[in-house]
C-alpha cells in the first residue's frame, strides 16, 4: 500500500505493508539513525516524533503515521540546539541509542523547558543506553534547557 | 565540519553493511541443550534459498582462542542455541521462514547446567575426546583435566598455605556465587562475509580483528594472509564481540553461496551467543589478631559454558584478582574453567575479576566483624605498598590502592559514621603479554594514524587524535583514524583488558620518533609487554600494569519489602595521566552502572539450560531512573605518570560495595543480584539468627558447595 505523509519536513509518498512497522518503513527510506534493538518498545533506540511525539517504530504500525508529521534525527539540521548541547555535554559513548535520546529529550523540552531531574528521568524511562551515558545526557538535557554546565 | 555522526545519527554500525549482490542469513539452533544431530533435512526449503549443512563443513577444522574445541557447525549440539545449519535467502525474512522448514532429528543426551555438579564424578563430558590447545595463538598456557570436563586449572600457590592457617588467630570461612549476565551491547551481533578468488573478507563489529583472523584462517585451513577482517565501529560490546562468534558460520554460508551474506542476529540470539562466567567462588581467610593477614584460599568453579573460548584466561584472571591488592605471606588459588550445557561464557567487562573481588572483598568484611575492627582499617593495614610483592612473585610500581581505598572512604564520609556504608578496593591486570603497533603516516594536511584499536564507544580513536595531536604539533581534528583493516593496519593483540590507550599511547610515541627519525613521511612503533603466569604455580608476571580502584556504597533498605536504596555510590580510579577526560569520565560512569544492573538486578535466568528471560523486557538494564540518588566518581591522577586504561576498573567493585554496605546492617548476601527477595531472605536469616543468639558464627557457609574439594 502507500502511506503518505510528512518525512523530516517534506511530504513524502512511501511503499508499505499494511501490517508493516514504521522501523522497517524508515530504515528502508535510508534512515539510519532509526535502529531495531530490543523491538518490544522497551529500548527506545527506534524512536521517532509522530507530530512531536516520542513513539517506538517498532511498535509502530506504518499506516498509523498516514498523514502525520514524522521526525527523525536526520530531520533535524544538526545545528539542533538539543543535538549542540549533547556534544557539548559529551552524552554518548557508542552512539547507538543517541538519536532516540536527542528526540525524546527534544520531546520534553518543547513541552516543559525547564525539567526536574525526576522530570528527566521519566522522559527518559523507556529510553536504555548500555554505555552508561546518563549522566552526561542528563547533563545536556539542562543544558539544552539553558541552564548552567554541570549543574546538578 | 560537520557534528558528531553519533549524534547526528549518521554513524554506520555492521547491521547497516550492504554488498552488491549480498544475501541474507539465518541460523538454525539446537533447541535442545545436550543433543546429536542424526540427520537434517533440507527438502522443504525453497530452491530460492542456499543451505549450509553438515556435509558442507567436513574439510573445516575445530578452532578456538585458547582451546580448539568449537565446530563451524556442530554435529553434537552443547548447549540450547548451538548452530546445526544455516540457511541463506535474498532477505532476512525468507531466512528466517526457511530456517523454520529445515528438518534436525536429535538424540538427547543428559546434560548438566552447574559447574559445581559438573566437575562431580559420574557427570557426562561435554567434550569426551577431550581438547586442543590453540597452541602459539595462546597467550596462557592452557591445563585441560583428561576425562573431566575442566577445560583448564589455574593454580597459584604463594608461600606455605598449612603453615600459614596455623599463624592465624581468627580463620573465616564463606562461599558467594554469581550468575550469568548478557552483554546485551545495544547494537547485536552482525557481520558480512564475502569470498573472492580463495580470499575471505569480513566485515563486522568486533574487538579482536587478528584474532578473529587466525582463527578463521585455522577453521578453514587457510593462511593468514588470505583473510581479511575490516572491524566497524561497534554500537557496544563490553566482550560480546571478541573472537569467533557469529563469523565462522556466516563465512561457510558464503563459501557455498558463492555471494557475500549478512546476518543480523536477534535479541533472543544475542543472549546463547556470549555471556559472563556464572561462579562459584569459596574463600577461606586467615588473620592474626591484630588484622595481619597471614593465609588465604581460594577456590573457584568457573563455568564457561559449552565452548571454552577464552574461560581459560578468564579463570586466570579472577583465580589472581581474587587475591586482592594485599600484602598475604601464604595463599593458594584453584581456579578451574568449567564446560556446561550452558551457552559459552567469554570476555566480559572486568574479564572475571568482578566475580572473585565480589567474593573476597566481602570475605574481608566478615573478617574485620570477626576481628572487631574496622573494614577500613582492616584493609589499610595490609594493602599493598610500592616495592611489595604480590602472590605473583612480581614486584609493585605505582601503587595507589591506599589512595583509591582512602578517597573512597571519605566520599561517603565512612570514618565519621560506617552504618549502612561499604567499601572494596581491587587490584586488576591488563592483558599480558601482549603487542601492539601503530603506524603514522603524513597525508595532505594533516596524518594518518593506522592502528587496530577497534571503536565501541570507549572513544579510543578520540584518544588516538589527542594523543597524536601533542605529539605531532597539530590539531586532534587534522589527524585521521581509519578502521581496522588487517590488511592494512599494523598488528595488535587486541581491543581488551583496557589496554589500547595505554599500549597505543607508548606506540605512538615510538612512531612518532620514527617518523622524525626518518625524514617526516612515515613511522612505525610497536610495543611488547612481557609476561605471563606459569599456570601450575601462578607464579610470573600477570600483567606490567595494574588497574587500581576502589568504591564505596551507603545504602538503606526497607526491611518490609527487601527494597535496597542506593543513597551514594562512589567509585575511584587510577588513572595515571588522563589522556581523553570525558572518555575517561564516561568510562568511569558506564563502567559503575553496569555494575550496578550486576549488583542489583541482571542475571540471565535459565531452565533446563534454556534462557527464559531472552529480551530486554525480562532482562533489566540499568536505564536512568535506577542510577543511585548521588552517583560521584574520581579519577586519581599523578603527575608524570604513565597513561592508565580505565575501560572497566570501577565495575567490579561496585557489587562488593554494595554488599559490604549490606553486612553493616547485619544483612548477609551470597549471591548476586541482590534483589529485593534476597534481601528480604536476609533480613530474615539475621532476626532468626538474633533469636538463636547462641549460634556460632563460623558455621554459617551458606551456599553449599556440596564436597568437591579441589586438593591435589
Ligand atoms: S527497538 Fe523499538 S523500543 Fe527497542
Ligand atoms: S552510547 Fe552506547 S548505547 Fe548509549
Amino acid at each position: 500500500m502507500k502511506l503518505a505523509l510528512e518525512l523530516n519536513g517534506r511530504p513524502t509518498e512511501l511503499e508499505c505493508e499494511p501490517d508493516e512497522m514504521l522501523l522497517e518503513v524508515l530504515r528502508r527510506e535510508g534512515l539510519g539513525s532509526v535502529r531495531a534493538t530490543c523491538g518490544i518498545g522497551v529500548c527506545g533506540a527506534c524512536t521517532v516524533l509522530v507530530d512531536g511525539e516520542p513513539l517506538s517504530g517498532c511498535l509502530t504500525l506504518a499506516p498509523k503515521v498516514e498523514g502525520r508529521e514524522v521526525t527523525t534525527v536526520e530531520g533535524l539540521a544538526g545545528a539542533d540546539p538539543v543535538q549542540r548541547a549533547f556534544i557539548e555535554a559529551h552524552g554518548f559513548q557508542c552512539g547507538w541509542c543517541t538519536p532516540g535520546f536527542v528526540l525524546t529529550a527534544k520531546a520534553l523540552l518543547a513541552e516543559n523547558p525547564q525539567p526536574s531531574e525526576a522530570e528527566i528521568a521519566e522522559a527518559f524511562g523507556g529510553n536504555l543506553c548500555r554505555c552508561g551515558s546518563y549522566v552526561k545526557i542528563v547533563d545536556a538535557v539542562r543544558r539544552a534547557a539553558g541552564e548552567p554546565a554541570g549543574a546538578r | 565540519m560537520g557534528i558528531d555522526p553519533r549524534v547526528a545519527g549518521a554513524q554506520r554500525y555492521s547491521v547497516d553493511l550492504e554488498r552488491p549482490g549480498m544475501l541474507h542469513a539465518a541460523f538454525v539452533r539446537s533447541p535442545h541443550p545436550h543433543a546429536r544431530v542424526l540427520a537434517v533435512d533440507a527438502s522443504g526449503v525453497p530452491s530460492d534459498c542456499v543451505t549450509l549443512l553438515p556435509d558442507d563443513v567436513q574439510d573445516l577444522h575445530l578452532y578456538g582462542c585458547q582451546v580448539r574445541d568449537e565446530p563451524v557447525l556442530t554435529p553434537l549440539a552443547r548447549h540450547a542455541g548451538d548452530i546445526v545449519a544455516a540457511v541463506a535467502a535474498p532477505t532476512a525474512e525468507a531466512a528466517k521462514a526457511a530456517a523454520r522448514l529445515l528438518d534436525v532429528r536429535y538424540e538427547e543426551l543428559p546434560a548438566v547446567f552447574d559447574p559445581v555438579q559438573a566437575v562431580s564424578p559420574g557427570t557426562p563430558l561435554i567434550h569426551p575426546d577431550g581438547a586442543l590447545s590453540a597452541g602459539e595463538a595462546v597467550s596462557i598456557g592452557v591445563r585441560p583435566l583428561a576425562g573431566t570436563n575442566v577445560c583448564h586449572r589455574f593454580r597459584l600457590v604463594h608461600g606455605d598455605l598449612t603453615a600459614g592457617f596455623g599463624e592465624a588467630d581468627v580463620v573465616v570461612q564463606q562461599a558467594f556465587r554469581t550468575p550469568g549476565a548478557a552483554h546485551a551491547p545495544m547494537e547485536p551481533h552482525a557481520a558480512v562475509a564475502e569470498w573472492e578468488d580463495g580470499r575471505l573478507t569480513i566485515w563486522t563489529g568486533t574487538q579482536t580483528p587478528f584474532n578473529l583472523r587466525g582463527d578463521l584462517a585455522v577453521a578453514f585451513g587457510l593462511e593468514e594472509e588470505r583473510v581479511r577482517i575490516i572491524a566497524i565501529p561497534m554500537g557496544g560490546s563490553f566482550g560480546a564481540k571478541t573472537f569467533v562468534r557469529h563469523e565462522a558460520p556466516l563465512a561457510a554460508l558464503a563459501r557455498k553461496a558463492g555471494r557475500p551474506v549478512k546476518v543480523v542476529l536477534d535479541r533472543t540470539e544475542e543472549f546463547v551467543t556470549l555471556n559472563r562466567h556464572p561462579s562459584v567462588i569459596r574463600v577461606r581467610l586467615g588473620a592474626k589478631r591484630d588484622g595481619t593477614l597471614v593465609a588465604k584460599e581460594l577456590d573457584c568453579w568457573v563455568d564457561t559454558g559449552a565452548y571454552a573460548d577464552c574461560g581459560p584466561g578468564v579463570a586466570t584472571k579472577l583465580g589472581y584478582a581474587g587475591v586482592g591488592p594485599y600484602r598475604i605471606p601464604h595463599v593458594r588459588v584453584d581456579a578451574l574453567a568449567i564446560y556446561t550445557n550452558l551457552p559459552p561464557n567469554g570476555a566480559f567487562r572486568g574479564y572475571g575479576a568482578m566475580q572473585s573481588i565480589w567474593a573476597s572483598e566481602r570475605t574481608m568484611d566478615v573478617l574485620a566483624e570477626r576481628l572487631e575492627m574496622s573494614p577500613l582499617e582492616l584493609r589499610r593495614k595490609n594493602l599493598l605498598r610500592d616495592g611489595d610483592v604480590f602472590a605473583t612473585g612480581e614486584v609493585m610500581h605505582d601503587v595507589q590502592f591506599e589512595r583509591c581505598l582512602q578517597a573512597a572512604a571519605d566520599a561517603v564520609d565512612y570514618e565519621r559514621d560506617p552504618r549502612g556504608k561499604g567499601l572494596c578496593v581491587l587490584l586488576k591486570g591488563m592483558q599480558t603479554p601482549s603487542r601492539a603497533a601503530i603506524s603514522v603516516e603524513r597525508a595532505g594536511v594533516g596524518y594518518v594514524i593506522r592502528s587496530a584499536a577497534c571503536e565501541m564507544g570507549q572513544g579510543v580513536r578520540r584518544s588516538l587524535q589527542l594523543m597524536g595531536a601533542q605529539m605531532l604539533g597539530c590539531e586532534p581534528g587534522q589527524i585521521d583514524v581509519p578502521e581496522p583493516d588487517t590488511d592494512t593496519s599494523p598488528f595488535d593483540t587486541r581491543t581488551t583488558s583496557s589496554r589500547s590507550t595505554h599500549m597505543m599511547g607508548r606506540a605512538l610515541e615510538v612512531a612518532v620518533r620514527d617518523l622524525r627519525a626518518s625524514g617526516g613521511e612515515r613511522g612505525y612503533g610497536e610495543v611488547h609487554n612481557e609476561g605471563g603466569l606459569d599456570p601450575d604455580t601462578g607464579q610470573g608476571v600477570a600483567s606490567t600494569h595494574w588497574h587500581q580502584g576502589a568504591a564505596a556504597a551507603h545504602v538503606t533498605v526497607d526491611e518490609e519489602t527487601g527494597k535496597l536504596t542506593i543513597e551514594h555510590l562512589h567509585g575511584v580510579a587510577y588513572a595515571g595521566r588522563v589522556v581523553n577526560r570525558e572518555g575517561a569520565e564516561l568510562q568511569n560512569e558506564g563502567s559503575m552502572i553496569m555494575g550496578l544492573g550486576t549488583a542489583l538486578f541482571e542475571a540471565i535466568e535459565f531452565a533446563d539450560g534454556q534462557v527464559t528471560n531472552a529480551n530486554l523486557s525480562d532482562y533489566n538494564l540499568p536505564a536512568i531512573g535506577d542510577l543511585p540518588k548521588r552517583f560521584t566518581h574520581e579519577l586519581i591522577e599523578r603527575e608524570g605518570a604513565e597513561v592508565h586504561g580505565l575501560g572497566e576498573t570501577v565495575l567490579p567493585p561496585v557489587p562488593a560495595a554494595i554488599g559490604n554496605a549490606l553486612f553493616s546492617l547485619g544483612l548477609e548476601l551470597h549471591e548476586l543480584p541482590m534483589s529485593a527477595e534476597r534481601v528480604l531472605a536476609a533480613v530474615d536469616a539475621r532476626d532468626a539468627r538474633a533469636a538463636a543468639a547462641d549460634s556460632a558464627p563460623e558455621a554459617r557457609v551458606p551456599v553449599a558447595v556440596d564436597g568437591q574439594g579441589l586438593s591435589g
